[in-house]
């Protein structure tokens, strides 16, 4: 009886749940290799994690690509080199005659306008929104007006709909120059009054919030185009494509093979109609259909994703894997061996090395397991030939709040650069990488790695000193550590070992207590850009080959500066840099810049360079290590 | 029927509310993807969008959707819909979890039978012994351990993944492992009390045989309390296990459901514990209609 109540109907269920879990079955493909967290979004406007760039660089390709293995910049859809105008500024390419679509449309100027533009757009939420502010003329005035744009958007759309205005919203508002209705609407009111008061005043006020808002986003709405004509990037004809830029830009090349600067086919407009809110939300966000990225989306005659590199996505499963097939009408697809990629995800990445180890997966682009150090010593011995070290252009420090004079209710001593450069001088990095992580890594002494980038040396920056150390303690007023409050150390778990033993390297030499927060990632995060810490963990990788991408984070009012650092000379340096002409002494500049950083105010204590293991079975060829860990599956053959 | 099911609903939502207050009071950004700061204003634009600046509106609005099954959007994952998540992922955990409680039923309750029919015999030691190593050794140990004896050293089991099913036993039965051991523990102790009633020596004095008495009935009582554990177990083992799915890497829900709250991914958050509920309050009424069918005293509470 129970059985028939139970456990036939259960088996049943099984199976019919089964069918639906397991769908279709495809056979092995060629390549296999692990991505452990699956894929985060392949929308190029909002990527930001690598494991999502080595799909992206698969599926499309940039005005330039990336050369296997070195990843430095080479052909891609365009001819290659681009006419450069004498001034550096303006730069033409042209698409090459072959470029194709996976759907054999040709790939043309527009399509990378499209896509770079929706790189820009507030709505798409980039991350890398600066890459473009940074460098494409006009790009940042554009950014700067849609992103007011959306925040005075924001506070009517929200007033409009009945509720109250923010104190902070209310503030903006009334010292808005394009709002003066906003100071009529106070009646007299001082604009200048906290907050709160002005937000009561306008919610007193008789104003129609509604109509206001409508009009306002009537008048945004019709400057879109007119504002976009000023940006620096104009498709002169089908095939040629000219972009300004606001100073000249060595690293150009490598930015267009970047994936924000990737192209996007014509036909994501057809979900734009579709979707409620097109072209602007009320609060001035461009919105397009979240999954246009599904290769197998059909909605108002899209026909699934559509890209223009060696591979199309043939399909993706959430969080199980992602077949990527050779584009037939790529330039070089018949002479692509590795003609199916599948991606899988293994969350635990001892599973994943598990089946690496049975032959069930080719490449493992990332080991982060418990027991890594005993990877990187085979990989470093020769015992695991398949087992290889990746050097990479990325960097492991802790901040120092330079700015908040109080942390959580506590005197902050690192507002001066002294004790900062004490406590970088108290840690024994060697000791750290030698025998706490034993992985490979490298020594850091400075932000840039070494060696890593062409014409480029770091400053030597500061070594281990615990003499000097206690000197510039006592310098700065506290000898032996007396007067020194206890100092927050802020990390996540994942840096227990690290911080444990820096902790105990600081509490010995300098005679401070350490106390040690380990945050779950995002609660880190957050106490992180609030400036909620004294020191915390931070790291940085690469964007492009050039020392800017590291050195930027620590200008004045950047978003990534989370030291809150802000020192007029070393803007000035970077500013200088970036007017100069002359190669060597731009990059001479950029190291003083640097040398005021890691070796003067210390905002940062470089740890480490990243090694990360790799493992690619015997029988592929193709896969070699590099600074960047992108990986070409076009460049691969298989030989089982 | 209708009270019980009104009553379910009440849980749903008592649920609902709960989680919502958690998850706005939960600190960090669920717009961040990256590392990578995004802008205020575009935060706070994402924030009007989705009606979460005014907690009651967000808490309404999704409740609304919910109700008409559309659970909204996922932050961390913008190219995916909640229910497109759901609808991948619930027959993967669904699947396993049906499966592992099967295996758990077929092998626990026999177990649990034969220990208390071999009362204090070498039967019962072992089937204790089973039991307590059953609950008291974590499910990624185990799991690691068939990994690597079946999948790496004997490769008669794929290493883990998702996609044909010979994917399916080991993660099945290292799920069911402890379901096993509640299960032989639970149908011991009902078989002991009621091998100790008036009825089964009624039924042995009459002169059923043994396995008639055991099976027919001894049994038929014995196991109501194990039919009041298999609801939440199995609505537990349908929604995914964490660590499970994370040592086999299996795309189920239950990872997800730990993900989306390590990432602040609200509407995945709100998304999954509604469908975990509603399924444990499904299950919890199937499991006592059940209960209603072995044991007539109480259909009429049902």
């Amino acid at each position: 009886m129970f059985r028939a109540l139970v456990i036939a109907p259960g088996l049943l269920a099984a199976m019919v749940l089964g069918f639906f879990a397991f769908g279709t079955s495809r056979p092995k493909a060629d390549l296999t290799y692990v991505n452990p967290s699956g894929i985060h979004t392949l929308d190029p406007a909002r990527m930001s994690w690598t494991q999502d760039f080595r799909v992206a660089l698969n599926i499309w390709e940039g005005l330039t690509t990336s050369d296997s293995p070195t990843t430095e910049p080479v052909a891609g859809a365009a001819e290659f080199p681009p006419s450069v105008s004498a001034d550096g500024l303006s730069w033409t390419f042209t698409i090459r005659s072959d470029a194709r679509w996976s759907n054999g449309d040709p790939v043309t100027a527009m399509d990378f306008l499209r896509g770079w533009r929706r790189g820009m757009e507030p709505g798409t939420a980039t991350d890398y929104v600066f890459l473009f502010a940074d460098h494409i003329a006009g790009a940042d005035e554009y950014i700067r007006w849609r992103q007011h744009g959306v925040a005075v958007l924001t506070a009517l759309s929200r007033a409009a709909a009945g509720w109250k205005l923010s104190p902070e919203q209310a503030e903006a508002l009334a010292h808005d120059e394009t709002l003066p209705e906003i100071r009529a609407a106070l009646h007299g009111a001082d604009a200048d009054a906290p907050g709160e008061q002005i937000a009561k005043a306008l919610h007193d006020s008789d104003l129609d919030w509604s109509a206001f808002h409508s009009r306002h986003f009537e008048l945004h709405a019709s400057e879109l185009e007119t504002r976009f004509s000023a940006v620096g990037i104009r498709a002169l004809d089908a095939r040629t494509l000219e972009v300004r830029l606001k100073e000249p830009c060595p690293y150009l090349l490598d930015l267009t093979a970047f994936p924000s600067f990737l192209p996007c086919h014509e036909s994501i407009e057809r979900l734009r109609q579709r979707f409620r809110g097109a072209p602007i939300t009320g609060q001035g966000l461009v919105v397009y259909d979240p999954q246009w990225t599904k290769p197998d989306y059909h909605q108002n005659d899209y026909p699934g994703l559509i890209t223009n590199g060696p591979y199309r996505l043939a399909a993706w499963d959430f969080k199980r894997r992602a077949r990527l097939e050779v584009n037939p009408f790529y330039r070089d697809a018949a002479a692509t061996t590795c003609r199916t990629v599948d991606m899988l995800v293994y969350e635990n990445l001892s599973a994943a090395l598990m089946a690496y180890e049975a032959g069930e997966v080719d490449f493992l682009p990332a080991m982060d397991v418990p027991y890594d150090h005993e990877i990187a010593r085979l990989a470093q011995s020769g015992q695991r030939p398949d087992f290889k070290l990746c050097h990479v252009l990325a960097t492991y420090f802790f901040n120092f709040n330079c700015a908040s004079p109080t942390v959580n209710g506590r005197a902050n001593p690192f507002v001066d650069a002294r004790v900062r450069r004490a406590f970088a001088l108290a840690v024994d990095k060697d000791a750290l990488v030698e025998h706490v992580l034993r992985r490979g890594d490298r020594v850091a002494h400075s932000l840039v790695p070494p060696h890593s980038i062409a014409g480029y040396e770091p400053p030597p920056g500061l070594g281990y000193d615990v003499d000097r150390a206690r000197a510039l303690l006592a310098e700065a007023g506290y000898p032996g550590g007396a007067g020194l409050p206890p100092v927050e150390l802020l990390y996540v778990p994942a840096d227990e070992r690290v911080c444990q033993a820096v902790a105990r390297m600081w509490e010995r030499d300098l005679g401070v207590r350490i106390e040690r927060r380990a945050l779950e990632s995002r609660t880190f995060a957050e106490e992180k850009a609030n400036q909620r810490f004294m020191i915390a963990r931070g790291n940085w990788y690469a964007d492009y080959y050039d020392p800017t991408t590291f050195l930027d984070c620590y200008a004045n009012g950047n978003g990534n500066n989370d030291s809150a650092f802000s020192n007029p000379e070393y803007d000035a340096l970077l500013d200088r840099a970036a007017h100069l002409r002359d190669p060597v002494k731009r990059m001479r500049a950029l190291a003083d810049a640097e040398a005021l950083l890691v070796e003067e105010e210390l905002p940062l204590l470089p740890i480490l360079h990243y090694a990360q293991p790799i493992a690619v079975q015997p029988w592929v060829h193709g896969i070699e290590p590099n600074p960047r860990l992108r990986f070409f599956f076009r460049h691969v053959t298989v030989h089982r | 029927m209708l009270r019980r099911l009104l009553a379910g609903a009440a849980t749903v939502a008592c649920v609902y509310a709960l989680t919502f207050v958690m998850v706005v009071a939960l600190p960090g950004n669920p717009f961040q993807q990256g590392q990578r700061k995004l802008a205020p204003e575009v935060v706070e634009a994402l924030r009007a969008r989705y009606s979460m600046d005014n907690t009651w509106l967000y808490f309404w609005q999704y409740l609304s959707g919910a109700l008409h099954l559309d659970f909204g959007p996922t932050f961390m994952y913008p190219d995916w819909t909640c229910n497109e998540i759901i609808a991948q992922a619930l027959p993967v955990s669904a699947t396993l979890g049906l499966l592992a409680v099967i295996i758990a039923v077929q092998v626990g309750v026999p177990l649990g039978v034969w220990s208390a029919v071999r009362r204090h015999g070498w039967p019962d030691a072992m089937t204790t012994a089973l039991v307590l190593l059953g609950i008291s050794i974590p499910t990624f140990v185990t799991g690691s351990m068939l990994l690597i004896i079946f999948g790496v050293y004997l490769k008669i089991a794929p290493v883990g993944g998702w996609g044909t099913l010979a994917h399916l036993p080991l993660p099945a039965i290292t799920l069911a492992l402890p379901f096993i051991a509640y299960i032989a523990r639970l149908t011991r102790v009902g078989m002991l009390d009621v091998l100790a009633s008036d009825y089964i020596r009624t039924a042995v004095a009459k002169g059923c045989t043994p396995r008639t008495v055991i099976w027919d009935h001894a049994l038929r009582a014995a196991l109501l309390p194990v039919l009041s554990y298999l609801g939440p177990a199995t609505a537990q083992a349908m929604t995914g296990s964490f660590v499970v799915e994370k040592v086999f890497g299996v795309p189920g829900l239950g990872q997800h459901f730990v993900n989306a709250a390590l990432n602040r991914d609200t509407g995945l958050i709100l998304a999954t514990v509604l469908v975990f509920s509603t399924l444990l309050v499904l299950l919890n009424l199937l499991i006592d209609l059940l209960y209603a069918r072995l044991d007539p005293r109480i259909k009429e509470a049902v």
